[in-house]
């Protein structure tokens, strides 16, 4: 008995040891609170993100820059908890001055105070960036941070299938989109065009394409218009096409898709940019056979392309020091060899004009039977409609859309229909959270 | 027997045999699939061997990022055990006190730490995190080993335990023989408790395990974070540019993170069962 509560005791001893030095180890190594310090002339700045390739951007950046040094923390990514953690540590007054922000998350953390408005350090900047980049770091007028990637959609197909199914050239309109589909569908009913998934982001970037905007301000007023009449009309067309069956429709991103993929049951995706890569490490199948065309467009003598996803390098609140932050943002989105390392690493699709011309996008995608694959994106980059404005809501928004995507698949509700619910969710939740709305 | 019984007992059977299934095909999922490589993932059957590629797939999880999965196994490690031995200390003194020393404000204590049990843990992420970071252990191990270390349904189960299994008579006639309030604890409490601190332990051990929310908020350094939180960030990665993790990778990381558990019950499965179910019938 005695021997043994002995042995107890000093298991909790060592245990407590064991603690105590780790404890200590780790405290060294960035329990910084304040989000900037300067000592002897140094700015020091902190930067949260999760994209692997960042650190060795800012990595370059600190030997170059020995008056700035910036630090790179991993965090978990933002739907996983990031964004969480940057708006709980802006909450309690020790957020980094940067952190890494998808652009559709940028006007949630604007609407929850979040952010420092950098629009006089950003300004020499912006001729760096196309119009439609920069509007996506500008809320109400202010600008928040500065564009490091976008992701335009294009179409990603299967030549050798489409060939054997009579579409000698990919569809270049939504028209020919939807006769397509039905000429690969009547050929064989097991086979699909496309698949129409239930991701929120890649229907918004069907409705950006068609000017069919969710979002405006006016002043201090949010304007929500997802049940508009533009939006109605990219609605209409997918839904006519859900109802004659001419698309799959698996789950975004789901390994279902890959396997009709590979089974040569879907013959395409309209998808971003950085679906290309993943479809390829996806679906062996079919290697070498898959090819790149332009997104079909509505106005064939005026083709205007959407977006998918994208993100900015945003400064957050309390940044003492928003003038070097800016100038570290700006550096890490335009420097030929950061970009080339975000290219390469990182797998982005930079939004710096002249980052569109790197080397590294120049070559041949053995996947897409050796096609240069980024010319088409590069192509586009230009025609984005310019309109589109996220909204603070996103992350309530994009699940109540992506509910409503599943269900018109499997034919539980329409896709118009269900429109007027996500508008009226989108209002009330805004509403909820004290911002002031118009429209609806 | 009758028809009707022996209709009943087929309808159990069916019950169960589908909640069985219902519970075990993920796992069998995840076994088949991390022997799989990231080709055949999407190719063929889903709940039946391919190629078999599970020592490569090992190979990669350890090799990948620098072997950086050693370390999150061993903060996971550090985290799960480090917390659930406190914690389980904690409560068994706690439960043990509230049992059997009558004092003022024991039933308010009680249905204090009562009401503690209704409050769900990823809620205190956030206001933890305020506290912490004007003490500044944000983003050090204490961060998620603090709160781990105290349980409210660990201090329930101990106090109720205690009260029906550990015997007045003893107490006294240890105090009778001269041994102080720790001792009598120590020696004689502690060990007719242990089915139930195992019980506690493991709830603990595997609350902590899987524990997400915490760390994620607590921690911004890839080399602190527990084995959870690492392989959603690999997830995050899959596929996009040339530092993409592959899902066989994932998956794997996976199935391995899952196995510390498994060994764990097995080899505790005798106390623990006997903990559960003697607080019950008494």
């Amino acid at each position: 008995m005695k021997a043994r509560s002995r042995s107890l005791a000093a298991a909790t001893v060592a245990l407590t040891a064991v603690m105590l030095s780790s404890g200590c180890s780790s405290s060294g190594s960035s329990t910084k609170d304040s989000s900037a310090d300067s000592s002897g002339g140094v700015v020091k700045l902190d930067f949260w993100g999760w994209a692997p390739g960042y650190d060795q951007s800012v990595a370059a950046f600190n030997r170059t820059h020995p008056n700035i040094q910036v630090t790179f923390d991993k965090t978990a990514s933002g739907s996983k908890g990031g964004y969480t953690k940057m708006l709980t540590a802006a909450k309690a007054g020790n957020a980094p001055c940067l952190a890494q922000v998808g652009y559709e998350t940028l006007p949630s953390f604007a609407a929850a105070g979040a952010l420092t408005d950098v629009t006089k350090f950003a300004a020499t900047a912006q001729a760096q960036f196309a119009d439609w980049t920069w509007k996506q770091v500008t809320i109400g007028g202010q600008t928040y941070g500065i564009p490091v990637d976008t992701a335009p959609m294009a179409l990603m197909y299967r030549k050798d299938l489409f060939a054997k199914y009579g579409i000698t050239t990919p569809p270049a309109t939504w028209d020919e989109y939807a006769a397509d589909a039905a000429k690969v569908h009547a050929a064989d009913p097991s086979v699909y065009l496309g698949d129409f998934g239930n991701d929120a982001y890649n229907y918004a970037g069907l409705a950006w394409q068609a000017g069919a905007g969710w979002f405006g301000t006016s002043g201090d007023q949010w304007q929500v218009s997802v049940d508009s009449a533009a939006n109605q009309k990219v609605a209409g067309y997918w839904q006519g096409l859900l109802d004659k069956k001419l698309l799959k429709t698996d789950p975004s991103y789901d390994p279902s898709l890959y396997s009709d993929m590979a089974g040569g049951k879907v013959l395409s995706d309209v998808n971003a940019v950085w679906d290309a890569p993943i479809i390829a490490s996806s679906v062996k199948d079919g290697a070498g056979q898959w090819a790149v065309a332009p997104m079909p467009v509505w106005d064939a003598a005026n083709p205007v392309y959407g977006n998918d996803g994208g993100s900015a390098t945003a400064i957050l609140k309390g940044c003492g020091h928003a003038k070097e932050a800016t100038e570290f943002a700006t550096w890490m989105s335009t420097d030929a060899d950061s970009v080339s390392n975000l290219i390469k690493v990182t797998g982005i699709y930079p939004a710096a004009t002249s980052g569109l011309s790197n080397a590294t996008l120049s070559a041949p995608d053995a996947f897409y039977g050796g096609q240069t694959i980024f010319d088409v994106f590069k192509a586009e980059t230009a025609h984005i409609n310019t309109a589109w404005q996220w909204g603070p809501t996103m992350t309530q928004t994009s699940t109540d859309l992506g509910d409503g995507l599943g269900q018109a698949g499997t034919g539980g509700t329409t896709l118009p229909g269900m429109l007027a619910a996500v508008q009226t969710k989108t209002v009330a939740g805004m509403k909820q959270q004290g911002l002031s709305v118009s429209g609806n | 027997m009758t028809t009707r019984q022996s209709l009943s007992r087929w309808l159990v059977l069916g019950v169960l045999l589908v909640t069985s299934v219902y519970f075990l095909a993920p796992v069998w999922w995840l076994l088949v699939s991390s022997t799989k490589t990231n080709a055949d993932l999407f190719s063929g059957n889903g709940f039946w061997f391919s190629r078999f590629a599970l020592l490569d797939n090992v190979h990669q999880v350890f090799a990948q990022q620098g072997g950086i999965y050693w370390q999150w196994l061993a903060n996971s490690a550090l985290y799960a055990v480090g917390g659930a031995t406190v914690s389980t200390l904690i409560a068994a003194m706690a439960g043990y006190a509230l049992a059997k020393y009558r004092f003022r404000g024991r039933e308010l204590t009680f249905n204090s730490i009562l009401a503690a049990v209704l409050v769900p843990q990823p809620l205190l992420a956030v206001p933890l995190y305020l506290m912490f970071s004007q003490i500044h252990l944000v983003n050090t191990y204490w961060a998620v080993l603090l709160p781990s270390m105290v349980s409210p349904f660990g201090v329930y189960l101990a106090r109720i335990y205690a009260g029906s299994s550990v015997p007045d008579e003893i107490i006294e006639a240890g105090r009778i023989d001269g041994a102080g309030e720790f001792r009598i604890f120590a020696t004689i409490a502690l060990r007719v408790m242990s089915p139930a601190l195992v019980t506690i332990f493991l709830f603990q051990f595997v609350a902590i395990w899987t524990n997400y929310l915490l760390p994620v908020l607590m921690l911004a350094n890839d080399h602190l974070q527990p084995v959870t939180v690492g392989i959603v960030g690999w997830q995050a990665q899959r596929g996009i540019g040339a530092s993409a993790v592959p899902f066989n990778i994932v998956i794997t990381a996976a199935a391995i993170s899952a196995i510390p558990l498994v060994v764990l019950f097995l080899s505790l499965q005798r106390f623990w069962r006997s903990g559960l179910t003697a607080g019950s019938t008494k």
